[in-house]
């Protein structure tokens, strides 16, 4: 009797594993086909047979004529690593600095003491409300009038401050504890010492996240390039990959392999990062 | 540290006075004090004057001229009074745009955190292997919405694309598939879908993190109590998730507000502003039309619904502490 | 933390100097005069004849050399707003053809007639004069043109039993072509006897495809004895006759709002007529070999129109080498040069001399009919006015809502009231001469 009633809690069990699998299984389906229909289609070499596989399962099996030459001919027709340069330029540049500058501001406002601190706080967290996208056409005939349309510092000076940064990391150093500072003070510690050898070590999580959130904002970043870049010496990937998704005649074999070239770079450093990277994603939405 | 102060829209109550380190009661330590703060904040300070807020200040009057892009020698700038206002509230793209910004948010927000939570619950079970599948439902995440939208507009070509072929394949040829993105009642909910498929990740990150941080006591306490999974799920997790899904709800209105780049690689708005959005609008008027009043119009009037919105949100969750 | 913001702050000074020294090397010093020029990335085989061009025209001499930069053509017009506001046009662009008023009026282009031979000009075909005229001044130059007819089905026409005219002086008139409609509906395999290429979608398609038969019915798209008011002509009684009669088409099922593909035509043969343009020769010479007759456009009322017009090249106020862009672009102009573009993309070609040399378009060509049709004069420019960019949209909104079921007075107007208020938000796009 019980015997028979282990071995149906185990069957149970094991039915309910099953389902659990097979619902799990079905959603990565979900998330996989598209990436997996692109990087197949990118490696066909024939253009006939990715647009003939692009109605059926045929599209997510790598069979055929295969080879990197849709890759090479994106290289001979464009400047793919320029294009990849300007875009880990502006955003690395813009990421660091507002980091920096960010932190420095949120500093100044958590932890020292000046006229006007409260009065700068509310500013900050009143900007938070107005979205930059907003305001891109008057920013456009401004950084026109000093000639800078087409350019690498158009796309990262207005970018470095955001106040929705500036307050994540208020808030985080509003909450360290003042016991370091006191004992700092003592061994008679700057304000610019207290920043960089107390708060900053202390406060890595909000850096993290910081780092994670601006990184991926400016890498995506659409709208303004779109306006402000003309040639390829300036553009980043987003807009050059519009550009050559638009372009007549629509040849999807390489437009996959541009779309990989743009995908596997942050694919793999996804991969390697993955413990660090998800934990401060996570760290955003709980932690201030 | 409450989810609600880390999140803009939320009321942030500012200390009356900054606690912190006596730096010394020396004139000359207090004033380096003070030349240090103004000092740390002068870069990040600046360039958010410069800009935002003189852009910002910029479209205002620029809604009250009829400012070109390109300035004209024959037609100079004019003061012009109300005249966008008046033409912009009888301008049915606009009301196109405000309607599906709000449909957005409206549909999506819910969805994708309903399915981020769900996915959050799957993958926090103790099965194995269930750390990949974390790694696969995350990953588009890292994907370039522009790439992201270039892919699906091969998967939703109605001809020839995946989806089309699939709907047709799983109903026997019985569904009569659509003409996604050049069919003016599908072409936004295809941008929604591909939208969710490539955000939904990062929330189910958030509520991960968020399931993780609720103590085990809560559940035993449930058990204790004769509650079983389901119950516990909506009388332990839900619960103690509501500051997490606050936020989750939050930024993704926002996201749903600022809706630009799928629209634009996709279908630019069409067809027949099926899929018009504000910043699309924006940017057709003032960057294509080069009607630079008309669009600074659009960007003040854009700016007090995203105000009246966090306005709202702000008495509603006020309402919600009580 | 100290060291990592000096580098920053280093960085950010020295990124914009850095940025902004590489722009000023060209111009000086000796040697070839550098020129740059703009194209818009269209087909693939423009794009590789236009290179080649590029390459030959620097090779064969050494005193201007062609910096070409080809731009895509979805954002060509944004590329120039932005470039214009910007001051950094280059000295040659290409652009599309009813776009030269705008660009004309605000400045961006110089008159081209002072560099125009007689002899060049007694060439050219007369719509090509007449895209490229603004103010009286000529601005812009194309290598090729564009032409529409209707494209028939042979075997159907001849199962009908209808006439196909023999060129331009024997169109069918309305009554002939409503007729060949109906006849063209009887038959088994015809399920929508025309394609109006609605699967363009709602765009310049409509504009040019479609304003030849309003003016064709007698009306038009605006006033053109001064180009001040579309209201009375675009909303006068023959427009709406026009558009009236286009509806009817959709309605009584001679035409379909919403085809699934591009080949009813041609491949599914589901339709005996197709009226679009010269460039769709290609599929159709490959679909129907030898069971294609191209008609020449119907006279709807008052005359026979035709579309016209095409991208062309213009040399910007912000170039200070006119002289050497003028050169690249005569050089585009021969007509050997024509020829081999044309030969690539299929198009009109822009002089007469050219059109004799070409095999499609010359004595006796498959496409000789376009020609005969531009020559001729049959071709009306879009409207020559800076309000053009508001004069299609406008139309085309109206278009699309027209053929899905709505009131044509109504809609007219309604695109006839956004045109006029365009121009009076311009005052009137005055020109001070």
């Amino acid at each position: 009797m019980a015997r028979s009633k282990r071995i149906k809690v185990k069957t149970v069990m094991i039915f309910k594993n099953f389902i659990k699998y097979f619902i799990l299984i079905a959603l990565a389906l979900f998330f996989l086909f598209p990436v997996v229909f692109m990087f197949v289609s990118s490696v066909k070499t024939n253009e006939m047979q990715v647009v003939s596989d692009m109605s059926s399962f045929r599209g997510f099996i790598p069979y055929g004529a295969l080879g990197i030459k849709n890759y090479i001919n994106v290289f001979r027709e464009m400047h793919f690593g320029r294009f990849m340069f300007n875009s880990l330029f502006i955003t690395s540049i813009t990421v660091l600095a507002g980091m920096v500058f960010n932190s420095m501001l949120a500093f100044s406002l958590a932890r020292l003491h000046f006229k006007g601190q409260r009065f700068i706080v509310s500013i900050v967290v009143a900007l938070m409300i107005i979205p930059i996208e907003s305001v891109v056409i008057p920013m456009l005939l401004m950084v026109n009038t000093v000639g800078w349309i087409d350019s690498y510092q158009v796309q990262i000076f207005p970018f470095i401050a955001e106040p929705f940064f500036i307050f994540l990391f208020y808030q985080f150093f509003i909450g360290i504890p003042y016991d370091f500072d006191e004992a700092a003070v003592v061994d008679g510690a700057t304000p610019s010492m207290i920043y960089s050898r107390i708060i900053v070590p202390l406060s890595r999580p909000v850096f993290a996240s910081v780092l994670i959130l601006q990184s991926m904002f400016r890498w995506n970043e659409f709208l303004w390039p779109l306006m402000v870049t003309q040639g390829p010496k300036y553009r980043p990937l987003t807009v050059a990959m519009q550009q050559f998704f638009s372009q007549d005649p629509r040849l999807w074999g390489e437009i996959f392999a541009f779309a990989s070239m743009v995908t596997l770079p942050l694919l793999i450093l996804f991969l390697f990062f993955q413990k660090w990277f998800i934990q401060s994603v996570a760290s955003s939405g709980i932690k201030g | 540290m409450k989810v609600e102060e880390t999140s803009p829209e939320v009321s942030v109550e500012i200390a009356e006075k900054v606690p912190g380190v006596n730096f010394g009661s020396l004139k000359s330590q207090k004033r380096r004090e003070v030349i240090t703060a103004w000092l740390f904040s002068a870069p990040s300070l600046t360039l958010l004057v410069v800009f935002l807020i003189v852009p910002f200040v910029m479209a205002f009057i620029f809604s009250l001229t009829d400012q070109r892009l390109i300035p004209n020698r024959y037609v100079p700038t004019a003061f012009i009074g109300l005249r966008n206002y008046l033409r912009l509230f009888s301008d049915d793209a606009f009301y196109r745009a405000i309607f599906n910004n709000f449909l957005f948010a409206i549909v999506v927000v819910p969805t994708q955190t309903a399915f981020a939570l769900l996915l959050a619950v799957l993958i926090n079970q103790n099965l194995k292997g269930v750390r990949i599948f974390r790694t696969i439902y995350f990953s588009p995440v890292v994907i370039t919405m522009v790439v992201v939208a270039v892919v699906w507009s091969n998967l939703f070509n109605p001809g020839q694309g995946f989806i089309n072929q699939f709907l047709k394949f799983i109903s026997f040829g019985r569904i009569k598939p659509p003409g996604w993105l050049t069919d003016t009642h599908y072409a936004f909910p295809a941008i929604m879908i591909l939208s969710v498929w490539q955000g939904v990740g990062f929330q189910m990150i958030i509520f991960l993190a968020g399931l993780q941080d609720i103590p085990a006591e809560l559940y035993e306490a449930a058990r204790v109590d004769g509650a079983n999974k389901q119950q516990q799920f909506w009388l332990v997790t839900l619960p103690q998730l509501k500051n997490t899904t606050i936020f989750v709800f939050l930024t993704t209105t926002i996201l749903a507000f600022k809706l630009f780049t799928q629209v634009w690689v996709l279908t630019k708005g069409g067809p027949q502003n099926s899929t018009m959005t504000t910043i699309v609008l924006l940017y057709r008027q003032g960057f294509i039309q080069l009607n630079v009043g008309y669009s600074s119009t659009i960007a003040v009037v854009f700016f007090f619904i995203v105000l009246m919105i966090s306005i709202l949100q702000r008495v509603f969750l006020k309402e919600q502490r009580r | 933390m100290k060291k990592l913001f000096c580098i920053l702050l280093a960085l950010l000074i020295f990124v914009p100097l850095f940025a902004g020294g590489k722009q000023e090397a060209t111009g000086a010093g000796k040697g070839p005069v550098v020129i740059t020029v703009w194209f818009h990335s269209g087909k693939g085989e423009e794009r590789a004849v236009l290179n080649a061009q590029v390459k030959e025209f620097n090779s064969m001499q050494n005193e201007v050399q062609v910096k070409a930069i080809m731009l895509p053509e979805g954002s060509y017009n944004q590329q120039v707003s932005a470039a214009s506001l910007a001051g950094k046009l280059p000295d040659l662009l290409d652009f599309d053809g009813p776009n030269l008023y705008n660009y004309a009026w605000s400045g961006h282009l110089i008159p081209l007639d002072p560099y125009i031979s007689t002899d060049l000009k007694s060439d050219l075909l007369p719509s090509i004069v007449a895209q490229g005229t603004y103010g009286g001044k000529m601005y812009a130059l194309g290598t090729f043109d564009s032409g529409l007819a209707i494209w028939g089905n042979k075997a159907y026409l001849k199962e009908a039993g209808l006439r196909i005219p023999t060129g331009i002086k024997d169109p069918w008139d309305l009554n002939e072509f409503n007729t060949a409609l109906k006849k063209l509906k009887a038959l088994d395999k015809v399920t929508y006897p025309i394609t109006f290429k609605m699967n363009y979608g709602q765009g310049e398609w409509y504009t040019y495809g479609f304003s030849p038969i309003i003016q064709s019915f007698g009306g038009d798209l605006i006033n053109r004895s001064n180009y001040q008011s579309a209201d009375g002509v675009l909303n006068g009684p023959e427009s709406v006759a026009a558009m009236k009669w286009f509806q009817s088409l959709f309605k009584d099922g001679y035409a379909n709002v919403k085809p699934a593909g591009d080949d009813d035509f041609y491949g599914k043969k589901t339709a005996a007529l197709s009226y679009v343009g010269h460039w769709m020769y290609g599929p159709i010479s490959k679909g129907l070999p030898g069971n294609f007759v191209l008609l020449p456009m119907p006279e709807f009322g008052k005359k026979v129109v035709t579309g016209m017009g095409s991208w062309c090249w213009g040399i910007t106020t912000k170039s200070k080498h006119p002289k050497a862009a003028w050169k690249f672009l005569s050089y585009l102009m021969q007509p050997s040069q024509i020829l081999l573009m044309t030969n690539a993309n299929g198009a009109v070609p822009a002089r007469k001399s050219a059109l004799a040399l070409s095999k499609l378009y010359g004595k006796n060509g498959t496409l000789e009919l376009f020609a005969e049709q531009l020559n001729a004069g049959l071709g009306m420019p879009r409207p020559k006015t800076p309000a053009y960019p508001t004069i299609t949209t406008a139309f085309a909104e109206a278009v699309q809502n027209i053929v899905t079921g709505a009131d044509v007075k109504t809609q007219l107007d309604k695109a006839a009231a956004k045109i006029d208020q365009n121009i009076k938000d311009n005052n009137g796009y005055p020109i001070h001469k």
